[in-house]
């Protein structure tokens, strides 16, 4: 078995601090907004939590800042725009994967490396939700924290319940998006491997040819990386 | 009087005259001939009368120049009879008999008991006889203040009586407003156009002691002195008042200049007369300084706003005055002196509050806070849109008050003005917001006059606050621990006090016309660009999102559902591969 590394400690400390937080900010919100029909919180603690949380995630999204620029690593979430035909047919495959080529055994055609981190589809997808829409949240969340505060933006905006409602909006998304995200995550060789990996940075890859779905499996060979940045080392078993 | 006496002894010798001719001269001659006699010899008989005056009054002040003589009246007041020969010599009419005036008294019957009511009907009584010289016409002509006054008082007030000296002389002797007083201190009245009787009495024990005493007459009657009195005139008292206010303007430039902002001074242009002016509050030459009167800021208000009287009393604010603390909010302290703010039109009532209670925010942030800060934004954020007297008027019957704001100038629209760019006739707002008439405006509504306007190039924007219903309770102001701190009783679907909703928008007088409108506004996509400004968290959501939110999320679980689920019945095909590659393996 093959281990390669695609999440160094700071995208997994961003990754996890981002999801627990995602997850209690959703349900805080669905709290503050459907207060007659969920009773998780009283509408005073649910306001404390997700005030407390929004600015951690506005910190941790600087934690992903700073690491993928000042490593310029970021260019794994850029589409290569250059070649915009093979980008499309690749990103087709990938559709194909998930919706055909996964039920009966096909290979997952986009193999995992830390330099090449996401699928077609994963790619454009994280790429508007890093730098659009969770800023797009953060932002909407701060001027709805405080809306005195930054009357003049707000003003910009066009109101507050504009404000809110590109909020809301985002809050309905990532709703769904998380549970869809958190399925895609079980679809790795292992339905934990993606997980696993997620918490110790490595990707188990199995030899198994015959197991055909799951990031970077069957090519595993192929992949054994070794960290460039000494974030850690690829094992062959 | 004068004449009266000649012309008797007249008819005494023309009688004998028409018995010498032995009857030949009629009655109706006699009496031609007396008169024009009489009207040729007056001047010369008024000669003689003086020429004579000072034999007969010698003989009157016999008796009158006893400083003692006094007549008891039937009102008990004591009348002095005392004359002062040397002053009535001096004076105007100093060389006319007494009996000259006194036509009814003369040494047959005098002296005599006669009964006389009271100072004042005796005066009126003598006076009567002024007009035998004075007539009426040739008092309008010389000095046309006499005709305007509406009833006319004894002239002995004004003139005096014995010692009255020419007019010149006694203008240059007197101070200007001793001067004015010579008429004003009496009980005289001019007549309005409308048959309304105005006093312009002068109470000056009261104007002494006013905050104006230092001042003279023509300070504020600037039109007015000793040598010139115009003659006004005015359609009614209110109308008099409404002028005179002007006056005060001329010192207090920055009261007028408050005044001119207020929702008062709209009402009177609106129409509304009855809308106070500086003198309804302050009084007029009674004008007391506010530093002394403490009271002035409830006590006018009361005049018109009595109802809200009982309410101020009960709250915290009114029993702290009422147990002595001058310093405790009187209406004025919220509602401005002069800058008079309605609630229902503003939100700056609470400057009124905030003047008083300058750490509101702070003391606010301690439990109103966004954390993981207290910043006192977040509490200011609350004060720009609820009333202090929503949340610390314990049981009143709170309302959402939504009022239409032009969005570039940030100045709310009148219905004058709404009317004007819509083009409607003088009540067909009403009919253009509840164009379905069940008296509520829906969403669909107050979209359709959002779309209108914005059509007509005027883009609006429903601000939004919250504020008690009633007036009467806004005043009930109770404890801190009675306020409302329950964050549940607002930012909550359905909330409690986001139960009655009304447009709001300020009418041509002044005043505000309250439309009710559905609950439904609050949250429907009709009003999320018409009231995009105002927004309550919990409260103010728009329904259809949480129709979207409850598919998204059915959406987002139906993906891994289906996909798990295709996944299981390919599940075969899958094994069959798996075992196709075994077995080439």
């Amino acid at each position: 078995m093959t281990r390669i590394f695609l999440h160094p400690i700071p995208i997994r400390i961003w990754h996890w601090v981002n999801a627990l937080a995602f997850i209690i900010l959703i349900l805080t919100g669905a709290q503050i907004k459907l207060g007659n029909a969920i009773h998780f919180f009283s509408f005073h603690t649910a306001v404390k939590i997700h005030s407390w949380l929004g600015w951690i995630l506005v910190f941790n999204y600087f934690i992903w800042v700073i690491y993928y620029f000042s490593t310029g690593n970021i260019k794994i979430y850029i589409p290569p725009l250059n070649r915009p035909v093979e980008y499309a047919k690749k990103a087709l495959r990938q559709a194909k994967f998930y919706g055909w080529g996964i039920m009966v055994g096909d290979e997952n055609p986009h193999h995992s490396t830390f330099e090449n981190k996401f699928n077609p589809m994963q790619q454009v997808s994280y790429l508007m939700i890093m730098v659009a829409l969770i800023p797009l949240q953060l932002i909407t969340g701060m001027l709805l924290w405080d809306p005195k505060l930054f009357e003049p933006i707000v003003n910009i905006a066009g109101g507050l319940q504009i404000v809110d409602l590109i909020h809301v909006f985002l809050w309905i998304f990532f709703s769904a998006f998380i549970i869809v995200h958190f399925y895609l995550a079980t679809l790795g060789h292992t339905p934990m491997a993606h997980i696993i990996a997620m918490f110790t940075g490595y990707e188990e890859l199995h030899d198994d040819h015959g197991h055909g779905h799951g990031h970077g499996e069957e090519h595993g060979h192929e992949k054994e990386h070794q960290d460039s940045h000494g974030h850690g080392e690829s094992h062959s078993h | 009087m004068l004449r009266y006496a000649i012309n008797s002894t007249f008819v005494k010798l023309l009688r004998k005259l028409s018995k010498l001719t032995g009857g030949y001269m009629c009655k109706k001659m006699v009496l031609l001939m007396f008169l024009l006699v009489s009207f040729m010899l007056c001047p010369m008989y008024v000669f003689a009368a003086k020429a004579g005056s000072a034999e007969n009054n010698k003989l009157c002040l016999q008796c009158h120049s006893d400083k003692t003589l006094t007549k008891k009246l039937l009102n008990k007041e004591i009348l002095s009879l005392y004359i002062d020969g040397g002053q009535f010599a001096a004076s105007v009419h100093g060389k006319i008999s007494c009996s000259g005036c006194h036509i009814d008294i003369n040494m047959d019957n005098h002296p005599q008991s006669k009964r006389i009511a009271s100072r004042r009907d005796y005066a009126l009584s003598v006076s009567r006889n002024c007009s035998i010289c004075h007539t009426e016409a040739q008092l309008n002509q010389r000095q046309p203040i006499h005709k305007a006054l509406a009833e006319k008082g004894p002239c002995i007030e004004c003139h005096g009586s014995h010692y009255i000296r020419p007019t010149a002389i006694n203008k240059a002797g007197v101070q200007e407003n001793a001067y004015c007083l010579t008429c004003h201190r009496n009980k005289i009245s001019m007549r309005m156009k409308n048959g309304e009787t105005l006093s312009v009495y002068v109470d000056e024990n009261a104007f002494n002691l006013s905050v104006h005493a230092k001042l003279q007459c023509k300070d504020c009657h600037a039109e007015f002195s000793k040598t010139q009195h115009p003659v006004r005139t005015f359609n009614s008292r209110r109308a008099y008042t409404i002028a005179a206010s002007d006056l005060c303007g001329k010192c207090h430039k920055e009261a007028a200049k408050l005044y001119e902002t207020s929702v008062h001074i709209e009402q009177l242009k609106g129409g509304n007369e009855k809308a106070p002016t500086c003198i309804d509050c302050h009084g007029d030459h009674s004008v007391v300084s506010t530093k002394k009167d403490k009271t002035i800021g409830i006590v006018s208000c009361n005049k018109c706003h009595s109802e809200m009287n009982a309410s101020y009393e009960a709250s915290m604010h009114g029993k702290a005055r009422i147990k002595g603390d001058e310093k405790a909010p009187s209406c004025a302290s919220c509602h401005n002196a002069h800058n008079v703010e309605s609630a229902k039109m503003t939100t700056k009532i609470k400057d009124g509050c905030l003047r008083c209670h300058k750490d509101a925010a702070k003391v606010h942030s301690r439990w109103l806070y966004n954390p993981p800060v207290k910043l006192s934004t977040f509490s200011i954020a609350h004060f720009d849109a609820v009333s202090c007297a929503a949340c610390h008027s314990p049981g009143a019957k709170r309302g959402i008050y939504l009022t239409p704001y032009n969005r570039k100038t940030g100045k709310p629209l009148s219905e004058d003005e709404i009317m004007k760019t819509l083009g409607l006739e003088s009540d067909g707002l009403m009919k253009k917001f509840d164009s379905n008439s069940n008296g509520s405006i829906e969403p669909k509504e107050l979209w359709n006059i959002f779309a209108e306007l914005f059509k007509k190039g005027e883009m609006i924007t429903f601000m939004g606050n919250m504020d008690v219903q009633k007036a009467t309770e806004a005043h009930m102001i109770g404890s801190k621990a009675e306020g409302v701190k329950d964050c549940d009783k607002c930012h909550k679907p359905d909330a409690e006090l986001f139960q009655n909703v009304f447009v709001v928008i300020k009418k041509s007088d002044g005043k505000p016309l309250i439309i009710p409108a559905s609950k439904e506004i609050l949250n429907s996509v009709y009003a999320i660009l018409p009231m995009s400004k105002f927004y309550v968290l919990g409260s103010t959501s728009i329904k259809l999102l949480d129709i979207i939110f409850i598919i998204a999320l059915i959406g987002g679980i139906a993906v891994p559902i289906g996909h798990i689920s295709f996944r299981i019945i390919t599940s075969p095909i899958r094994a069959l591969r798996r075992m196709g590659k075994g077995g080439k393996k």
